[in-house]
């Protein structure tokens, strides 16, 4: 009797796993299926040729080039304002901080982990709010402050990698710099991190594709139907992720929606993209440090 | 110390306390700007009453329902086939096999959320409404079992990585006894590693607590309290969303402040309780 | 000699006259030229009825003048008002008229494009062809909750409703409704499209849209014998009509002015009625 239960086990153990793959497998296909077919030229720009929409000379109506563009310059900006900040925070919790302080600043960082993206995105809609009653009104939800708020969104993540990355390095490797003379920060800039590297991009990537994909911040802090290629941070935009939601939601033709699966299939692949270049970072920087030694 | 050494260390401690000081500051601003409902007496009506705006009744008592419905049933529907697949990929899977499906897995992670919305849409929906008969195909459930699927590759590898935690010795020990490998599962590794699936679900319900895009897609977004799985409803995250057009200084806006700090209070209970996890008998997680 | 001269002197008295002619403006100059040499942005929210003709304008002097840039959100007349009132944006668009209070509290001016109605749809598949206002107010409020007791199949009626936003739902609640109540089980959907799209994906569904939204998707339902058409809207028979505002804070500055102006052209009002409206001029 107990045989059977035990093969059970395996049943469980490969139906579940077949029933999480086919489900996950239903999802992509059902998107490629219907939405290959609309892949192109025409997807992307519409009806403008390529070299002028790509050399900025003329709008792009139709094409989900304004909304990719958005999502271009949303990640570069936003990635570009957490990194610095998360990175140092990371060291600064590895290498610096102790006891009480260490364990109070992680409880903050894993609340803004498991922070929802909508509250986030509420906070900086508040802050717009704020800005633009007390400062200036000119002051309106816009291309910075959704890089701002997604900065916000993505912080936890560099940090929590930064520190990870950080502590997992073996001691002996932490006494080489100081037995050379080296002082804490200089064995940080010059050791520690570099080490690290492979780890601390990789928290990186996870940051951009996060900024990519999140749609539930941008509703609330800038992102619109149709803006064109973002001009200047100050003014509205278009991303990926918010134009499927809003083909989803709100299509008014079919040619709409074909341009809504075309968008998913671009975002899937955009998010694969990313983790294949985490994987072969992972891969190639190891092998690095394997031929080094 | 040198100038330098000075210059880093506060350098990287002012973007500590600035990376903290956000963190405090989203608290801060929700209550700030909820402020006339939080003092005006009004706290409890608002919590705890219904929503009816031709009433004069702002209570977000059903979007709160509505989120922890949610967020428990689409975690109760992962969990089984969680912890099934983890245990295939750390344990009863060939090596090679094993780690291939761990990469699927982690691939399986990035997958938006508004894709799942998407799809949800046009193939869940109309296959709820077929099968089950009952309601639009827009329904508690519906969202449940896409938001299941959302969270289901981050717990799958938190269960992973606890499961490998368990000390190889006593897995040694189990098969030197001539334990198979289900027994050595079920009777080493999963008991061990039990702290860790508790985080993993907790950490899973925070996920599905959070998320907005499958919930306003797939819910319905109605205003009552749901009566049972098909009904539609509304929670918190969607309820944020639809409201935020709403006119500044009118009631419902602020109720938006309230639903922030709530879903506030429901991450930091979550990470506590988490932190909980670790203090309890048996294996760190 | 003299014969020449005159010649001369009629081709001249034919020229000049003719030149003159056509060197005049004409009454129908292009409404784009008014955008030549300007450059700025145009920030349009509001009434998601009006975003097919917004892009399309839009695109027309986007393509006339790169120079140009005008964004569209959405987020429904609620929004529009109140974000124009605000500042945040030039151009707010409602499907509702604009009440008196919020005239006068942010100093709108209204300006009227298209005449619209709100009609009730079902799936094209669905039976049920006509419904009297009582009936319509039953479904709403919750009261008749089943296909059958209005000669369908025996299956629950499913309500789409609108977000409080809505210049549709407004206009839809007044009129059709009656300001009758609307039961807290109803489905919310954020757009006319999002209501299209629910309708047309739910046999059993049942809600209300924009008259301009409506093709082969839906079918829409005739109230108290009069079937919605842009017909109907027009001559007065179908009575749950609508305008199409555009709303600024105050006079509108000279790019939003010519923006106006094409949407009172005859090249805009082309737009109006291609998007399924009724065009005022």
């Amino acid at each position: 009797m107990m045989r059977h239960a035990f093969k059970l086990f395996h049943v469980w153990v490969w139906g579940s796993t077949f029933l999480l793959l086919a489900a996950t497998g239903t999802v992509i296909g059902f998107l490629l299926v219907r939405g290959w077919a609309g892949i192109g030229q025409e997807l992307v720009f519409g009806e403008t040729p390529v070299l002028a929409a790509l050399m900025l000379q003329r709008p792009v109506f139709d094409g989900l080039f304004p909304a990719m563009v958005g999502t271009l310059a949303l990640v570069m900006l936003s990635v570009g304002m957490a990194l610095p900040v998360g990175l140092a925070t990371g060291i600064y919790l590895a290498e610096y901080a102790t006891g009480r302080l260490s364990s109070l600043l992680s409880l903050f960082f894993d609340i803004l982990a498991g922070m929802p993206s909508i509250v986030v995105g509420l906070f900086g809609f508040s802050i717009t709010i704020f800005l633009h009653h007390r400062f200036s009104g000119k002051i309106y939800p816009c291309l910075f402050i959704s890089a701002l708020s997604l900065a916000v969104l993505v912080l936890p993540y560099l940090i929590r990698t930064t520190q990870a990355a950080l502590e997992a390095i073996p001691v002996d490797l932490r006494l080489i710099g100081p037995s050379l003379g080296a002082t804490r920060f200089q064995n940080i800039f010059h050791v520690l991190v570099p080490h690290s590297l492979k780890s601390i991009l990789s928290g990186i990537l996870l940051a951009i594709g996060r900024c990519a994909e999140d749609t539930a911040v941008i509703m609330l802090t800038g992102v619109v139907v149709s803006a064109g290629i973002p001009k200047s941070i100050w003014g509205n935009f278009e991303a990926l992720p918010f134009y499927i939601y809003y083909v989803s939601a709100q299509y008014t033709d079919a040619g709409e929606l074909t341009r809504g699966y075309g968008a998913a299939i671009i975002l899937l692949l955009l998010c694969a993209f990313l983790f294949g270049i985490s994987f072969w970072l992972q891969h190639r920087l190891s092998q690095r440090m394997f031929e080094r030694v | 110390m040198t100038r330098s050494e000075f210059l880093a260390k506060h350098g990287f401690m002012a973007a500590a306390i600035i990376s903290a000081a956000v963190t405090l500051a989203i608290f801060i601003f929700m209550a700030l700007l909820g402020y006339p409902i939080l003092t005006s007496g009004r706290l409890f009506a608002a919590l705890l009453g219904a929503w009816q705006p031709t009433l004069q009744s702002y209570g977000i008592l059903p979007m709160i329902t509505g989120t922890f419905i949610l967020a428990i049933l689409a975690v109760a529907a992962a969990f089984p086939v969680c912890l099934g697949c983890a245990a295939l990929v750390s344990d009863a899977a060939p090596g090679l096999v094993g780690r291939f499906l761990h990469a699927v897995v982690r691939m399986m992670t990035g997958i938006p959320t508004v894709v799942y919305g998407f799809v949800g849409i046009f193939v869940l929906v109309p296959l709820m409404r077929e099968v089950f008969g009952r309601g639009s195909g827009f329904s508690l459930l519906t969202a449940a079992l896409m938001l299941a699927l959302l969270v289901s590759p981050t717990m799958i590898l938190l269960f992973c990585d606890s499961f490998r935690r368990v000390t190889h010795s006593y897995r040694q020990a189990a098969a030197a006894l001539g334990a198979t490998t289900a027994q050595q599962f079920l009777y080493v590794v999963l008991p061990q590693a039990r702290n860790g699936i508790l985080a993993g679900v907790l950490l899973g319900l925070g996920r599905a607590l959070g998320d907005t895009m499958i919930a306003l897609m797939l819910a319905g977004n109605a205003v009552a309290f749901p009566d049972h799985l098909f009904d539609s409803a509304r929670t918190l995250t969607a309820h944020i969303a639809l409201i935020i057009a709403a006119d500044f200084d009118s009631p419902e806006f602020r109720t938006l402040f309230l639903c922030g700090l709530t879903l506030y209070v429901l991450t930091t209970l979550l990470v506590l309780g988490v932190r909980l996890t670790m203090r309890l008998p048996g294996r760190r997680p | 000699m003299l014969h020449n001269s005159l010649k001369m002197l009629l081709i001249l008295f034919l020229l000049i006259p003719l030149l003159l002619f056509a060197s005049m403006p004409t009454s129908h100059a292009d409404p784009l030229a008014a955008f030549e040499g300007m450059k700025g942005e145009i920030k349009i929210s509001g009434g998601t009825a009006h975003i097919p003709v917004m892009k399309a304008a839009a695109k027309a002097i986007m393509t006339a003048n790169p120079e140009v840039r005008i964004s569209i959100a959405g987020g429904g007349s609620g929004v529009g008002i109140k974000q124009v009132g605000e500042g945040l944006v030039d151009i707010g668009n409602s499907g509702r008229q604009p009440t008196e209070g919020e005239v006068s509290k942010y100093g709108l001016k209204m300006f009227k494009w298209a005449i619209d109605g709100v009609a009730v749809v079902v799936h094209p598949k669905n039976g049920v062809t006509a419904l009297t206002q009582a009936q319509l107010k039953e479904i709403f409020s919750g009261k008749i909750s089943n296909w059958q007791r209005l000669g369908g199949p025996d299956k629950a009626i499913n309500l789409y409703d609108r977000d409080a936003a809505s210049g549709t739902r407004d206009v839809f609640w007044k009129k059709a409704l009656d300001k009758g109540e609307v039961t807290d089980k109803a489905n919310v959907v954020v757009s006319n499209g999002a209501m299209k799209a629910a309708i047309s994906n739910d046999p059993y569904g049942i809600g209300y849209v924009s008259v301009g939204h409506i093709d082969d998707s839906v079918r829409a339902v005739a109230l108290d014998g009069v079937v919605p058409t842009l017909e109907s809207v027009v001559k007065g028979f179908y009575p749950v009509a609508r305008g199409l505002f555009s709303n600024t804070k105050g006079d509108p500055d000279p790019l939003t002015q010519a923006f106006l102006d094409y949407l009172f052209s005859p090249a805009g009002q082309a737009i109006v009625r291609d998007s399924g409206f009724i065009p005022v001029k």
